[in-house]
């Protein structure tokens, strides 16, 4: 069987129809029950899928969380200093939030638009409502892990010390560089999404790919 | 002024983002401000390093808090035009009096859902085109190429793999049966025991709530395996019970074989699934005696009521001496099949499993 | 026969550090042992035995882990099962990682610990300690380490 999760949900047939009261197999049981989802192929989120998680449908929400969860976790993961908790809590936040406010959408560019505007909120938010900004400490050193296969430690080695240099920039370049590294969002989205002019834009991705490049290069010595 | 819109386009330049006129006034700034070369570099090197940074997989843990909400906080339907509402009141009041007679006189059982995930599944006789669904004494049946999503009730949910036929037998909220002809589905159950069923030509899965996968072959046998939780495999008055981590075979009339762990010995799980088929079961219950750790305990006990009296009393002793029966089960008890004795010992031995 | 009385021998032995010490001390199961099917997606369950008042038994528990080299804790979901004394441990850290379960009971003046090595099959019987006290920091930062140096064999 295949091992990765992968389920359709059924479209509605008619999608213009006026909402409908959820089919009675698709409610919630009290009990948590583990769905299947089937990725989509590309990165288009159908008006189908949106339109049904429009009208309540939890099946076309959960294809719309198994479409987005993955760079929404990654962006906060790396936004929170690699911690999967925090990560986890975010992810999660963002998509209530988006649940009850996905009615007002009407198409994939406002959609994502809006869906990373949620994520910046969330982080941000959470980022200044903690005391400091510590990042955690990486033992790494005390707990090295030898491996047999010499390039896939050279990555993680890598991808650890890019993580590491990410960690210590600010809030406001943290993020931009998160998104647009991991979604690829245009500068218009991302203005929308940060609530700044393009041109802010343009500077705190251009300031925070410098200062990561800086931290980088003094963290290999 | 001039290097402030440099650095304004420099990741746009980078990124290849630049109408093709900027681009050629970014690239020939660049030629002569060693400056802005700087700055380009660093900006390059920033979003080199970003590039090896890998994408982190979402847990599975975080959905099911969002489905829970889900239930709790429907998002409020758009807002439709009044007239709309007026006409879907009076097609209500209509469709009302023809549903109550449907419900009067529906079939028994109610219909699942089912979902085309690969290719081209068929429910009855006719493809599956996205999304149907299937009722009692329908046939889903998948190709080389195809698998389907049966939602399963309220309950779960049951993943139907390439080459297989399975039929729904029964549809209701308190008895949800399938019977699988050949080939294999994957089980996701979340219920109280004993609302989900499997049956197959050789034994039936009796859910008491698990993840599992269920196999069956074209001669009638069948290979059940626990994901999670636990599954009780029976065949008239013969009754397997298959934890978490645990395979069992079973075989056409003879039912449901002797389950063991994946983890045993090669040696212990060949002689399992062929005990019972070789006319003298002395080969294979030496093996499995040999073979056995503390965790095999789970195969020595389902042991006991398979094998003849004198061998009983070999197995007997082997099993006590790895782990005693708790007090009040006696070897006597034990050897003359006693059930609640047999329980008692079993649920003793399960903190070992 | 002999080498089927040696094997049994190394079979009981095997046995004995499993949780079967005098006193308060947790003994760890597969989630069928607890006949309970609140248990079926646990990770796995444990009893607490040795104590006289099982329902005043304090138990309390954190899984440690070890993520992309960093360390992590994060509180478990331990559920009281219907039989007295029996506990199903749900998993509440992520599947990426390296991750101990170190459960912690008080009853009376008793103390018991163990540190379960977790796998994504449920609990890595073998690798389990007990103690009669909560394991120290050591105790779990060896255990880490020695769970992440076994997955990456």
């Amino acid at each position: 069987m295949a091992g990765t999760q992968a389920a359709a949900k059924g479209l509605k047939q008619n999608p213009s129809a006026a909402a409908r009261p959820v089919t009675k197999w698709k409610k919630i049981f009290p009990y948590a029950v583990s769905m299947l989802v089937v990725r989509l192929t590309g990165r288009e989120l159908s008006t189908q899928i949106l339109e049904s998680c429009r009208s309540g449908d939890r099946d076309a929400f959960r294809v719309l969380y198994e479409q987005y969860k993955d760079r929404v976790y990654s962006i906060a993961f790396y936004f929170f200093h690699g911690d999967p908790v925090s990560a986890s809590d975010a992810t999660q936040q963002v998509f209530l939030k988006l649940m009850t406010s996905i009615q007002q959408f009407r198409g994939e560019a406002e959609f994502s638009t809006w869906l990373y505007r949620l994520v910046v909120n969330v982080c941000v938010d959470a980022a200044r409502s903690r005391k400091s900004e510590a990042v955690i400490s990486d033992r790494l050193d005390a707990f090295s892990v030898p491996s047999s296969q010499e390039d896939d430690y050279q990555r993680a080695e890598t991808a650890r010390s890019v993580r590491m240099a990410v960690s210590p920039l600010p809030p406001k370049f943290r993020i931009a560089v998160l998104m647009r590294y991991f979604d690829d969002l245009s500068y218009e989205q991302m203005a929308s999404a940060l609530r700044c002019s393009m041109g802010t834009v343009a500077s705190r991705l251009s300031r925070g790919h410098k200062m990561l490049a800086e931290r980088l290069k003094r963290l290999k010595g | 002024m001039w290097e402030k819109h440099i650095a304004m386009h420099l990741m746009a330049y980078l990124n290849g983002e630049l109408p093709p006129r900027k681009a050629r006034e970014v690239e020939s700034h660049l030629e002569v401000c060693e400056a802005c070369r700087t700055e380009r570099e660093k900006i390059r090197a920033g979003m080199d390093a970003i590039r090896r940074l890998p994408l982190v997989a979402a847990p599975d843990s975080i959905w099911p808090s969002i489905a829970a909400e889900f239930g709790r906080r429907q998002p409020r339907p758009a807002a439709v035009v009044h007239w709309r509402w007026v006409l879907a009141a009076a097609v209500l009041i209509t469709l009302m009096s023809s549903t109550a007679y449907w419900w009067l006189h529906r079939p028994l059982g109610t219909e699942w859902g089912v979902v085309r995930i690969d290719g081209s599944p068929s429910i009855g006789a006719k493809p599956l085109v996205g999304a149907g669904h299937v009722r009692a004494g329908e046939w889903i049946e998948t190709d080389a190429h195809s698998q389907a999503l049966v939602q399963v009730g309220e309950i779960g949910s049951v993943q139907v793999a390439p080459n297989t036929r399975v039929r729904v037998v029964t549809a209701q909220q308190d008895e949800h049966r399938l019977a699988l002809a050949r080939g294999e589905i994957h089980a996701s159950i979340s219920a109280p025991p004993k609302l989900f069923f499997v049956d197959t030509a050789s034994g039936t899965a009796v859910d008491l709530g698990c993840e599992y996968s269920l196999i069956a072959a074209d001669d009638g046998s069948s290979l059940l395996r626990v994901i999670r939780g636990w599954v009780s495999f029976e065949w008239k008055e013969i009754d397997s019970l298959v934890p978490a981590g645990a395979t069992c075979r079973t075989r056409p009339h003879l039912g449901p074989g002797i389950p063991y762990f994946d983890d045993a010995s090669a040696k212990l799980k060949q002689a399992a699934d062929a005990f019972g088929l070789e006319k003298s079961g002395d080969t294979t219950l030496n093996v499995i005696l040999s073979a056995s750790r503390v965790r095999d305990t789970l195969t020595l006990w389902h042991l006991l009521a398979r094998v003849d009296p004198p061998d009983r009393n070999r197995v007997y002793d082997h099993l006590a001496s790895v782990s005693p029966p708790p007090a009040g089960v006696t070897r006597e008890m034990v050897l003359k099949l006693d059930a609640a004795a047999l329980q008692r010992w079993r649920d003793d031995l399960a903190w070992k499993w | 026969m002999r080498m089927g009385m040696l094997r049994i021998g190394i079979t009981v032995c095997a046995a004995v550090p499993l949780g079967l010490a005098d006193g308060f001390s947790f003994t760890l199961g597969n989630p069928v042992a607890a006949q309970d099917y609140r248990a079926k997606t646990a990770s796995f369950v444990f009893r607490a035995e040795g104590c006289g008042e099982p329902a005043k038994a304090q138990i309390t528990g954190t899984a440690e882990g070890l993520v992309n080299g960093i360390r992590h804790s994060v509180p478990l979901k331990i559920s009281a099962m219907s039989q007295p004394g029996v506990y199903a441990v749900y998993q509440t850290w992520p599947a990426e990682g390296a991750w101990v379960v170190s459960l912690k009971g008080a009853c009376g003046a008793e103390n018991a610990g163990a540190l379960v090595p977790t796998s994504a099959k449920g609990f890595l019987r073998d690798a389990v300690k007990f103690f009669p006290r909560p394991a120290t920091n050591v105790e779990i930062e060896t255990a880490l380490k020695n769970l992440a140096q076994g997955a990456n064999q």
